[in-house]
């Protein structure tokens, strides 16, 4: 007689009933009086004598335990019924949890930064506060001279300023450090402009690759492998000759107008490219400054706004609705 | 810089379409930022015939036109032409038309007829030189346009110059970069002078005091001219790249810039004391009026142009009233100078001026190119205006430019662009430029810049050249090749990381406000004036006064944006912001920089809703999401204690709490105080944490150290206690900590209250406490005789009642 078979069949029926319906024809099979358990007690004399006593205990267990586990099923099925009997009304709003967000430039800035960081640049960081030395001298502005101009820079004093650009990052950090150099510097810059494309402050990624036999090509290579992953493996780049005191030659970058893919639009003005990018190879003058070797070495720097990429990519229409922090702004992010 | 395509022409054969120009430029480093066509203007001007003419009822002068102007519908226009007579074809500008004078055409009543448009004549338009009657066209029909019967077209194009390339701040240099692009070749305009009479020694001198200052001063006298109106080709050439015509000697001057990019200025040489020129720096506290009326006191590093008396000009920058060119002015003296660019840079920006001479001097004008332009002015001034050339010229120079020739040698050029190019390729690039190089060998290109490429000195100045004009498009896309590495880790970097994402989960957002506030925000803030806040760093040329110095404190940034959500029914507030604050130090020129954490929360814990009724934030919602904060970061053992004085004036008293780890201050919380709310717009009540990142790092452990978690169940009991009010919680849990029991895990307040039937004075607090062992099961006895033990020692030591 094989109580534990007839065991394990019963309950792995019973437990699978799904309804009240299955789970009684489980119990007519099982426990009804033509069931396969009566059917076994039935059979109990059939037995030696002295073995009658123990079957007859186990299967009364057996009995029981089925019998539980029988009434456990039911009441969770008639339960889930009555439940759904009484449901509630799951449209009501459920009890409210706060969710905050990060800030629309900051999320840009991560995004920019984590490709850059794929592709093997560290992340440097200084002073917003800077010397001249820093900001212009270092990076082949002379004193006094135009260039100087294509910076509405604020002063703290004559040789103080608030940092125009992130760029200052790449003297402190050739300065500290031998090449090559391979770094990406985010961070807030100043300009004392103000109008619907131009806030104080906004926020820069810089990033400057310097070693032996790097070259403009590998500057196109670097910035399409980033537009690509930024904007779409389709995004066409484009490079055009700029001026730059600080590279030579130097270039901007445009992409291709991601709102209208390049046939013209308001937003590209109609010529089908977006400026991006600020780029170059690294000024000879630079790495004078910085102690560096220029017949020995070479790099490229590339200096990127980050606000006009977060623009771009939430179409964000004002850039000063960046800095007003306007919760119905915010919690769009 | 604006250039038009039909002046271009003049020196370079341009077949390319004005978009294909536009492009090929903006390719070559000259940005075209702008194209229009110059005569769009003219699309509203249409050929209109005179069907009839009657005089005007009022004014003798005065005709009504009736007009066939193609349209079907005839029009009436009054019109005061001597011309005007039935059947003549003529222009009609209709209303809304912009003419070059800067007069826009309306519809409106002349002398109480109701005019329809305007008739013109070709000065008027802007396209002739004729203004004595209307327009009288010989072909076409009534309604077709002006600009196509007159073959009028010409493209402007507005150019980005970028500092570095002051050449190609006039038309020859544009030229000249359009001849590369086009593959063709540059011609200049031919100056041929008569022979003058007497010589300009016996008559004048120059005297250069100041060379350093002015390396080369070339001068030419022309006698008996007539100043007056330029002719129309003058006039027309000044309109198309956006300058005024003034009288034809100006106007001459003006074209020779345009032209050349050299800037001149002429004298009334009969103005001119002693009849000479010296050229020195200004003393200090002398006064100048210049050309604009504008009086300017001078200091020694001005440079000034001066007769054998007094200034007369400000050099490279603006001439003076006393010697400007005027109606009466017979011999005029001209000025065609090379002036050091960054003495005119410190002069124009120091005394307010950004004029069309300064901009060119402060960015370097040609050394060599002043006796032609000198030349050239002569030539056409006696065109326009009469008189007689004195004979030769004066070329003060106690400077002379010296080239310098630039090697450069190919396969380095090669290197740094990743190109391939041979050397001859990289030397026919060049000369499209008019860069001429030999090749003393076969990797080496030997460069002399001509005078007017002041910005190549180095060999990568010639790199550039070869790259754009070899196109940035058609140089390869390549991979750099480095060593594998990564980049060492940033831990203050990722740690702020990681406070930002926490403070989102906890339902904040994130604000990032501007890093200058106004000078009074300490005040404004409530600080004391001895608090270190104070100690701002102030922007000596702000915006504006809100932006006057860098913050010391998150605080004002938050408080305004929570100001202006309310205003903006935003009336729930939960924003942080991390980031720098500034503290001014006496002794180091830059200020300490300080990385800060600061959140607010003001207006409703839950917005009303089904659940529940809506609850006002209270000091507790800042001590329990920063208490998530702190055990997110897994910082056990911060003590909140009342601020010392000095901690939290922006803070209400009582209402406030210092943050304390190992006896340092991490920050702030509690609400704000009203007054303060008030003084940033918020009329509701806030509340403030504000904490030192760096400190809260240096409290941050860098690795959890796992416990397993106890194997034996833990009891739980209650105990309410009835003390004294004042009696803060902390310590009677505190209390309970110091007994050190090993089978107490851990206290926790679950009731607070006061009011009846307490006793005034007096709360109720109900702890619970969990008692466990570690090795057994706890019997209902040794938790009780426990329990009962610490309930008398807290009766005892506060001086409590159970209830």
């Amino acid at each position: 007689m094989d109580i534990e078979r007839l065991k394990s069949e019963a309950c792995g029926q019973i437990s699978v009933a799904k309804d009240l319906d299955e789970l009684n024809q489980a119990s007519v099979k099982w426990l009804g009086r033509k069931g396969a358990l009566s059917d076994l007690m039935r059979r109990i004399p059939e037995l030696e004598p002295d073995l009658r006593r123990d079957a007859g205990q186990k299967l009364n267990a057996l009995k029981k335990e089925l019998e539980a586990l029988l009434e456990e099923v039911r009441t969770r099925i008639s339960g889930s019924a009555l439940a759904l009997d009484e449901g509630l009304d799951i449209s009501l709003p459920g009890r409210p949890v706060p969710a905050g967000s990060i800030h629309p430039i900051n999320q840009v800035m991560e995004e920019i930064c984590d490709i850059f960081v794929q592709m093997g640049f560290d992340v440097v960081e200084g002073p917003e506060v800077e010397l001249d030395w820093y900001n212009f001298e270092a990076l082949n502005f002379p004193p006094d001279h135009p260039a100087r101009d294509m910076q509405d820079t604020f002063f703290v004093s004559g040789d103080v300023v608030l940092r125009t650009h992130t760029s200052s990052l790449q003297i402190r950090t050739m300065e500290s450090t031998p090449p090559p150099v391979k770094v990406i510097a985010p961070g807030k810059v100043y300009r004392c402009d103000s109008d619907v494309t131009h806030t104080p402050m906004f926020h820069q990624v810089e990033g400057l690759l310097v070693g032996d036999g790097i070259s403009f090509a590998d500057l196109k290579g670097a910035l399409t492998l980033f537009v690509q992953k930024m904007y779409g493996p389709k995004t066409p780049i484009r490079l055009r000759p700029s001026f730059f005191p600080f590279t030579e030659p130097s270039a901007e970058v445009d992409i291709g107008c991601v709102i209208c893919k390049g046939s013209g639009c308001r937003v590209c003005s109609g010529t089908g490219w977006l400026e991006v990018l600020g780029s170059g190879m690294v000024h000879p003058n630079v790495f004078k400054n910085v102690g560096y070797d220029s017949s020995l070495i070479t790099g490229f720097a590339f200096g990127l706004g980050v606000e006009r990429i977060a623009m771009l990519k939430y179409g964000v229409d004002d850039l000063r609705r960046f800095f007003e922090n306007d919760l119905r702004f915010l919690s769009q992010f | 810089m604006i250039v038009s395509l039909s002046w271009l022409r003049q020196f370079v054969d341009i077949t390319l379409s004005p978009a294909e120009l536009a492009h090929r430029l903006t390719m070559a480093g000259l940005e075209v930022e702008g194209v229009w066509e110059r005569y769009a203007y003219l699309d509203s001007v249409k050929a209109a015939r005179v069907l009839s003419v009657a005089p005007h009822p009022d004014a003798q002068n005065l005709a009504v036109c009736t007009l066939d102007m193609g349209s079907g519908q005839p029009c009436t226009v009054v019109c005061g032409a001597p011309n005007v007579r039935l059947g003549l074809l003529s222009a009609l500008a209709l209303p809304g038309t912009e003419l070059p004078g800067g007069r826009t055409v309306a519809q409106s009543a002349i002398r109480g007829v109701e005019s329809f448009g305007m008739l013109c004549s070709a000065a008027e338009l802007g396209t002739g030189p004729d203004k004595s009657g209307i327009l009288e066209l010989e072909k076409g029909a009534p309604g077709e346009k002006i600009a196509s019967l007159l073959n009028l077209a010409d493209t402007v194009f507005e150019i980005g110059v970028t500092p570095n390339r002051p050449d190609c701040l006039s038309l020859l240099g544009v030229a000249r970069e359009a001849a590369a692009v086009c593959g063709a070749k540059l011609a200049r305009p031919q100056i041929i002078l008569p022979k003058g009479e007497g010589a300009i020694e016996e008559i004048t001198s120059v005297t250069i005091d100041a060379p350093e200052h002015c390396p080369r001063y070339v001068a030419r006298v022309i006698r008996n001219i007539t100043v007056g109106p330029s002719p129309f080709w003058l006039v027309d050439r000044l309109l198309s790249v956006g300058l005024r015509p003034i009288n034809n000697i100006v106007d001459v001057t003006n074209f020779v810039m345009m032209e050349t990019g050299q800037p001149l200025h002429a004298f009334d040489f009969d103005l001119l004391e002693e009849g000479r020129i010296v050229v020195r720096t200004a003393q200090d506290g002398e006064k100048f009026i210049t050309l604009d009326g504008k009086e300017k006191t001078l200091s020694s590093s001005n440079l000034m142009i001066c007769d054998g008396k007094k200034p007369v000009a400000l050099a490279g920058v603006m001439g003076g009233e006393n010697s400007e060119i005027n109606p009466n002015t017979k011999t005029v003296l001209i000025e065609s100078a090379y002036f050091s660019p960054m003495s005119i840079r410190k002069t124009a920006k120091n005394l307010g001026y950004h004029t069309d001479a300064s901009h060119r001097f402060e960015r370097g004008v040609d050394p060599t190119g002043c006796s032609a332009a000198a030349a050239r002015a002569a030539q056409l001034m006696l065109e326009v205006a009469g008189g007689v050339l004195v004979e030769g010229e004066i070329d003060a120079n106690p400077i002379p430019w010296a080239p310098k020739e630039v090697r450069l040698s190919a396969s380095r050029a090669n290197a740094i662009l990743g190109t391939g190019l041979s050397c001859g390729q990289m030397r026919a690039l060049l000369a499209s430029v008019e860069l001429e190089a030999k090749t003393p060998d076969s990797d080496t290109l030997a460069v002399t810049p001509p005078g007017f490429r002041v910005d190549i000195s180095i060999p990568e100045d010639l790199v550039e050249e070869i790259a754009r004009l070899f196109g940035y498009d058609n140089i390869p896309v390549t991979a750099p090749m480095l060593p594998m590495e990564i980049p060492p880790p940033r831990p203050a970097m990722s740690f702020r990381k990681k406070l930002r994402n926490i403070m989102v989960n906890l339902g904040f957002f994130e604000a990032v406000n501007y890093s200058f506030v106004a000078a009074d925000t300490p005040a404004r803030l409530g600080l004391s004036a001895d608090d270190p806040r104070q100690a701002t760093l102030a922007v000596a040329n702000p915006l504006s006064e809100d932006q006057a110095v860098m913050r010391t404190s998150l605080l004002p940034g938050l408080l305004a944006a929570t100001g202006r959500n309310v205003n903006l029914q935003n009336r729930s507030v939960r924003l942080f912001e991390l980031g720098k604050v500034f503290f001014a130090r006496a002794n180091a020129p830059l200020p300490e920089e300080r990385f800060m954490l600061a959140a607010i929360l003001s207006g409703e814990q839950k917005p009303v809703s089904w659940h529940e009724k809506a609850a006002p934030i209270d000091f507790y919602d800042m001590k329990g999401a920063v208490q998530a904060l702190f055990e997110s970061l897994k910082i056990k053992d911060v003590a909140f204690a009342r601020p010392a004085p000095g901690q939290a004036d922006t803070l209400l008293p009582g209402h406030c709490a210092a943050m304390l780890c190992q006896n340092k201050l991490l920050g702030i919380l509690g609400q704000i105080r009203p007054e303060v709310c008030a003084n940033f717009d918020l009329k509701q009540k806030a509340f403030l944490l504000e904490m030192d990142v760096e400190a809260l790092r240096s409290i941050t452990p860098d690795a959890v150290a796992f416990a397993p978690p106890p194997r034996f169940p833990a009891v739980l009991r209650d105990i309410t206690l009835i003390l004294n009010k004042s009696v803060p919680a902390e310590e009677i849990l505190e209390k309970v900590r110091q007994m050190k029991h090993p089978w107490v895990e851990s206290v926790w307040v679950f009731d607070v209250y006061e009011g009846k039937p307490i006793e005034k004075g007096k709360k109720s607090l109900s702890l619970r406490i969990t008692y466990r062992a570690d090795d057994r099961t706890l019997t209902d006895g040794e938790v009780n005789a426990l329990h009962d033990n610490i309930g008398k020692t807290l009766l005892n030591a506060f001086g409590a009642k159970l209830p």
